[in-house]
């Protein structure tokens, strides 16, 4: 049940992050697109709360997240190639 | 620099084994023109790009071929997983399994090693910038030649991910090379 739930947070922030990317690589040779520079705020927003629900309910997905309960769950969780 | 995030860039859930197949990916691994060769290619010419815009698309893309180069691994890895010496040598893997057991070497289909004699890196922009649109396209070809050759639908849905991005780093690396062909006209 945890890992269904880890599993559905987990694709929305494969989303977020890869609306993030693609939009980097667009505005990279479209600097002047405002509306997409726009995007890609939303899409750090959307990205960050969604890596905050996922961090939150299931494991640390950066080291920097880890260790906020005085453990190292740094290696908690699904290391590539684990299945989530 | 570089952080490492502990994911996938797309989730990786392959349901049956295969060394067979995986031996295929694997070219895409540490093959001629595999996610390795990209990535070093562009990490290694965003030195000598003329300005920021070149330096940060190819930052940009090297990078993202470095979390292909993950996935890629992963498909590999979870397709051999757990396998033995006999089922290697019963999909025709004795040989690989031989030098590397269940482990992740990066080589082409045919067992050559990786080698940066796949890629060139040669500070002039207009040639590097070629070869990467040449690249990519011949990324994409061996990802349509894998498409052909797998019929497992957990991994080609990864593969058709893979393929559609080498196209869109083709459109991007398109148009930084209009942007420095138009500055020299």
């Amino acid at each position: 049940m945890e890992n269904n739930n880890c599993r559905r947070l987990l694709q929305a922030v494969n989303e977020a992050s890869f609306f993030m990317q693609d939009l980097k690589l667009y505005l990279d040779t479209h600097p002047d697109d405002e509306t997409a520079v726009q995007m890609f705020r939303e899409a750090v927003k959307q990205y960050k709360a969604c890596k905050e629900a996922f961090e939150e309910n299931c494991w640390p997905l950066r080291a920097e997240s880890s260790g906020k309960n005085c453990d190292w769950d740094w290696l908690c969780g699904a290391w590539p190639p684990a299945k989530v | 620099m570089f952080v490492f995030e502990k994911r996938t860039q797309i989730p990786v859930r392959i349901a049956n084994k295969n060394p067979r197949l995986a031996g295929i990916i694997l070219s895409q691994y540490g093959g001629p023109d595999g996610e390795l060769a990209a990535s070093l290619r562009y990490l290694s010419q965003r030195f000598t790009m003329p300005d920021n815009m070149g330096i940060a698309l190819l930052t940009d893309i090297g990078t993202e071929e470095l979390a292909h180069l993950e996935i890629v691994g992963s498909v590999v890895s979870q397709l051999t997983s757990g396998e033995g010496a006999k089922s290697f040598d019963r999909y025709g893997k004795g040989d690989y399994y031989v030098d590397h057991s269940n482990a992740v070497y990066p080589a082409s289909a045919a067992g050559v090693p990786f080698t940066a004699a796949y890629i060139q890196s040669k500070g002039d922009p207009i040639a590097d910038l070629m070869e990467d649109l040449a690249a990519e396209q011949k990324a994409r070809a061996t990802y349509d030649n894998i498409l052909r050759l797998s019929d497992d639908p957990d991994v080609n849905n990864v593969m058709k991910f893979l393929r559609e991005r080498e196209i869109v780093h083709f459109q991007r690396f398109g148009e930084l090379l209009d942007a420095y062909q138009s500055k020299i006209k």
